[in-house]
C-alpha cells in the first residue's frame, strides 16, 4: 500500500485527494494509518477528512462537481468518520454535531432533504434521518432522543410549509426551543419565511445549510467552553 | 487499492483541468452534427411540385438580370437560354429541362478541407455544420457598446471561434475591418483565418480579384491539385434580389468554379420588398435565384460543390425593418430545407438571428425560434449560428458566446433518444426501488458526465446564491467567458514555410494593390 510510505504531510494531501475522487475504501485505510501514526482523532479530521470535504465544496459551489461525485466523497468522508466518532467521544472533542432531519407532515418530497442529509455527514455531523411525513411529535422525540443539535425541516409544498411552525410551536412547548438549532430549507422556503415563523435559519441550498450548521456548531463549542 | 510500487502520491482525479474547463471547452477536433431525427417539413410533395412549377415560369418568363457581367449571359446563350439585351444589363430566360440538365452535375455532398484535417467538414446528408455570424460592420461588447469594428474585433471572432467546440467552421467575414483599405482587407482577413485558426473558412467575393488571391492562398497552404480533389474554400454568392446577379457575385463565381472550390448561393430576400408578401411566391423566386447561380456554376464546371442557399427575412411593414424569427420565416426556412432536398442538394439557411440590437429576452427568443427551426428543418449549412444581432448589423461579443449554447444543446438534440437495454436503467430500479433517488445509483455514476449537456453559460443556481454572486444576467456572464476564451486562447500550429509563403504572397499583392495594378494583367 503505497500511502504507508509516505511522509506526515503527504499522507494528508492523499486522505484529501482519495476523499475528493469518492475512494471510500482508501480513506477508511489512510484514516486508520493516520492514528496508527499517533495522531489524535481530532488532528485526522481536521488535517484528512475535513481538510478534504473543504475543496469538495469549493467545487460544489463553482459547479466543478457533478452531484453524483458529491456524495461519493461523502460516502468517503461518512466511512471515515465511522472510525472516528468513538475516539472522538471518549477524548472529549468539541462536538461536530448532531442533526435530526425530516420532511414535515403532508409532505412526501425528500430528495432535496436527502441530498442536505448526505452533506451534513459528509461533514462529519451525525444525522438521523426520519425520512418523510413527520408529524411535531416525531419531531420532539428524536430531538429529546438524540440531544440533538440541530433540526432541520424541508417541505416541497406551499401547502406543507406552515406545519414547520407547528413543529416550532411544539419545541416551545416541550421547553426544548432554546437547546435545538431550528433550520428550514424547501423551494418554496425563504429567508422570509424562517423569521416569519422563527426559525433559526434557512438554507437556500445543501452547501449553505452544511455552512451555516458548521458556524452554528463553532459558535456553541465557543459558548461551552466559556461556561 | 492501487498497488504501485513508488511513495507518490496519486493526483486528484483532474481537478486543476475541471476548473479550467468550466464555461466552453477547446476541443482539437471538430464533431459536426448528424441529426437522426425526423425532419419537420411543412409542405406536402403537391406544394413542393407546386413551388417547381412556378419557378420554372419565373426563370422563363421573367427571367433573370445579369448586370456588368456579359460574359455570364454569352455562357448561358451557348447552352440554350434566351438572352434579351436590356439598357440595364441582359435578361435570361431558361427552360427547366436546360436548367436542371446543369443543376443535376451539383454534387448531393461534399467535405471541404480544413487546414486541420481533424476538421475537414462535410457537407450534405444528414449533416448539420454551424458557422459563426457573417458581414456585420459593426461589433458590440457590454463594455464598449456599439462601435465600427476593426480588423482587431475581426481576428478576435476568429479566434473564438477556433476556441469553441461548438462551432465547425470559421465562416467568413465575422466582421468588416473598417480600419484596413477596402481593397486590400480581403488579404487580412483571410491570413487570419489561416493563422488564427485550423478551422474551414470561406473566402472573399467582393471581386474577382480577391477571388484569385483567395484560390491562391488556399493554393499555398494546400497545394493546388488538393484543393481541386476536394475544396477548401467556400465562398458565399449573393442574388442581387429580386431576379438579378451582378459582375462582383459572378465574378467571384466564375473564378471560384473554375478552380472547382465550393459555393454557396444565396439569395438576399426581404419579403415585402425583395420579394412579393407572399411565402408562395417568395419560395419560388428563391428557388429560382439558387437555381440559376447552381446552372451557372455548373455550366463553367460541372461537378462544382454548390450548397442551396437561403437568407428569406419578411419587411415590418410599418417602419421598412427586416424583422427576424417570425412566423412567416420559419415556415420558409423548412419549405427551403424540403426544395433543396427536392434537387438533391445541400441546404444553407438560418442561424441565431434576432432584430434586437442587444442580447435581450427579444434576442434570446427570436434566435431560439430560429435556432430550433433551423436545426429541425435539416440545414446542412448554418452560416450566423454565433454572434447574430440587429438583423445582421452587429456582431456581438456577449451573444456570440450565448449562442454557442444553442449550438451546444442542438448538437446533444439531434442525436434524439437512446433505446438500448442499458438506457432502460434496470440495475438502477433494482438498486433503488420506489421512493429514495437515483442521484447515487451505479446506473448514474456510469453516465452522469455525458447524460446530460453540461451549460457553459447559462446559469442554475438558485436566486439567493445568484444574488450574493452578483446577480448578473446572462449578458453580464458572457462577458466574462469571452473573454477568458481570448486570454487563454493559443494560435494553432502551423508550418512556418507555409506562414512565410502567406506573408510574402500578402505583401506582395498589397503592393500592387497600392500601385493600383490588378495581378496577372
Amino acid at each position: 500500500m503505497d500511502f504507508k510510505d509516505l511522509p506526515d504531510e503527504e499522507l494528508w494531501l492523499q486522505m484529501q485527494d482519495d476523499l475528493y475522487d469518492g475512494l471510500k475504501d482508501e480513506v477508511v485505510e489512510e484514516t486508520k494509518e493516520a492514528l496508527a501514526r499517533g495522531y489524535s482523532p481530532t488532528e485526522v479530521l481536521a488535517k484528512g477528512l475535513v481538510a478534504g470535504m473543504d475543496i469538495v465544496g469549493v467545487d460544489f459551489r463553482d459547479g466543478v462537481l457533478f452531484v453524483p461525485e458529491v456524495l461519493m466523497a461523502a460516502n468517503a468522508m461518512k466511512a471515515g468518520m465511522e472510525i472516528l466518532r468513538p475516539l472522538l467521544t471518549q477524548t472529549g472533542a468539541p462536538r461536530i454535531g448532531t442533526m435530526v432531519i425530516g420532511t414535515v407532515k403532508g409532505d412526501i418530497h425528500d430528495i432535496g432533504k436527502n441530498l442536505v442529509s448526505m452533506m451534513m455527514e459528509g461533514a462529519g455531523f451525525e444525522v438521523i434521518n426520519l425520512g418523510v411525513n413527520n408529524d411535531a411529535d416525531k419531531f420532539v422525540a428524536a430531538v429529546k432522543e438524540h440531544n440533538a443539535d440541530i433540526l432541520g425541516m424541508s417541505a416541497l409544498l406551499t401547502t406543507t410549509m406552515p406545519y414547520m411552525k407547528v413543529v416550532i410551536q411544539a419545541l416551545k412547548d416541550e421547553g426544548l426551543r432554546d437547546k435545538v438549532f431550528v433550520m428550514v430549507g424547501g423551494a418554496p422556503v425563504s429567508e422570509a419565511f424562517a423569521e416569519e415563523i422563527e426559525a433559526d435559519a434557512y438554507g437556500r441550498d445543501a452547501a449553505t445549510a452544511v455552512d451555516i450548521a458548521k458556524r452554528y456548531m463553532a459558535w456553541k463549542n465557543a459558548q461551552r467552553a466559556a461556561t | 487499492m492501487t498497488t504501485t510500487p513508488t511513495t507518490e502520491r496519486r493526483a486528484r482525479r483532474e481537478r486543476d483541468a475541471r476548473r479550467r474547463q468550466r464555461g466552453f471547452t477547446f476541443v482539437d477536433a471538430i464533431k459536426p452534427l448528424v441529426n437522426t431525427l425526423p425532419l419537420t417539413e411543412v409542405l406536402s410533395p403537391e406544394g413542393v411540385d407546386k413551388i417547381h412549377r412556378a419557378s420554372m415560369r419565373l426563370l422563363k418568363e421573367i427571367g433573370v438580370l445579369i448586370v456588368d457581367y456579359p460574359r455570364a449571359a454569352e455562357t448561358f446563350r451557348r447552352h440554350g437560354a434566351i438572352v434579351e439585351e436590356r439598357s440595364d444589363g441582359q435578361l435570361v430566360k431558361i427552360d427547366e429541362d436546360t436548367l436542371l440538365h446543369f443543376v443535376r452535375q451539383a454534387p448531393a455532398s461534399f467535405v471541404q478541407r480544413a487546414r486541420n484535417p481533424a476538421k475537414d467538414v462535410p457537407i450534405g446528408g444528414r449533416h448539420t455544420v454551424f458557422a459563426p455570424v457573417y458581414g456585420p460592420p459593426f461589433v458590440l461588447d457590454l463594455d464598449r457598446g456599439r462601435r465600427q469594428a476593426t480588423i482587431e474585433d475581426f481576428r478576435n471572432f476568429v479566434r473564438l471561434t477556433y476556441m469553441s467546440e461548438h462551432l465547425h467552421h470559421d465562416g467568413g467575414t465575422l466582421c468588416e475591418p473598417n480600419d484596413v483599405d477596402v481593397k486590400e482587407r480581403h488579404l487580412d482577413m483571410l491570413l487570419a483565418h489561416i493563422t488564427l485558426s485550423d478551422k474551414a473558412f470561406m473566402g472573399s467575393v467582393t471581386h474577382k480579384e480577391n477571388a484569385r488571391d483567395t484560390v491562391m492562398m488556399a493554393e499555398i497552404v494546400f497545394g493546388a491539385e488538393a484543393i481541386r480533389e476536394r475544396p477548401a474554400v467556400l465562398s458565399l454568392i449573393n442574388a442581387s434580389s429580386p431576379l438579378r446577379f451582378d459582375d462582383r457575385m459572378f465574378g467571384a463565381l466564375e473564378v471560384y468554379a473554375q478552380a472547382k472550390q465550393a459555393l454557396l448561393i444565396t439569395p438576399f430576400l426581404i419579403a415585402g420588398a425583395m420579394s412579393p408578401v407572399s411565402m408562395a411566391a417568395t419560395l419560388a423566386q428563391q428557388n429560382a435565384e439558387a437555381l440559376f447561380g447552381i446552372c451557372y456554376a455548373q455550366m463553367l464546371n460541372p461537378g462544382t460543390p454548390c450548397i442551396y442557399g437561403s437568407f428569406l427575412a419578411n419587411i415590418d411593414l410599418k417602419s421598412g425593418a427586416p424583422c427576424f424569427g417570425t412566423p412567416e420565416g420559419n415556415l420558409a426556412l423548412y419549405a427551403g430545407a424540403q426544395m433543396a432536398r427536392h434537387y438533391n442538394l445541400p441546404y444553407r439557411s438560418g442561424g441565431n438571428f434576432t432584430a434586437s440590437r442587444i442580447p435581450d429576452a427579444q434576442a434570446g427568443y427570436e434566435s431560439a425560434s430560429t435556432f430550433v427551426t433551423t436545426v429541425q428543418a435539416g440545414v446542412n449549412f448554418v452560416l450566423h449560428a454565433a454572434g447574430w444581432l440587429e438583423g445582421g448589423l452587429i456582431a456581438g461579443y456577449e451573444k456570440f458566446v450565448l449562442d454557442l449554447e444553442m449550438c451546444g444543446m442542438m448538437a446533444k438534440f439531434v442525436q434524439g433518444i437512446g433505446l438500448d437495454e442499458e438506457d432502460f436503467a434496470w440495475d438502477a430500479y433494482a438498486e433503488v426501488g420506489p421512493g429514495s433517488h437515483f442521484l447515487g445509483s451505479q446506473h448514474t455514476m456510469r453516465h452522469y458526465e455525458t447524460a446530460f449537456y453540461q451549460h457553459g453559460v447559462f446559469n442554475m443556481d438558485n436566486y439567493e446564491k445568484w444574488e450574493s454572486e452578483g446577480a448578473e444576467d446572462a449578458y453580464k456572464r458572457a462577458n466574462a467567458v469571452w473573454k477568458r476564451m481570448l486570454q487563454e486562447y493559443q494560435p494553432p500550429v502551423l508550418d512556418e514555410g507555409v506562414k512565410e509563403a502567406l506573408l510574402e504572397f500578402a505583401e506582395k499583392r498589397r503592393a500592387e494593390i497600392r500601385a493600383g495594378r490588378l495581378a496577372r494583367e
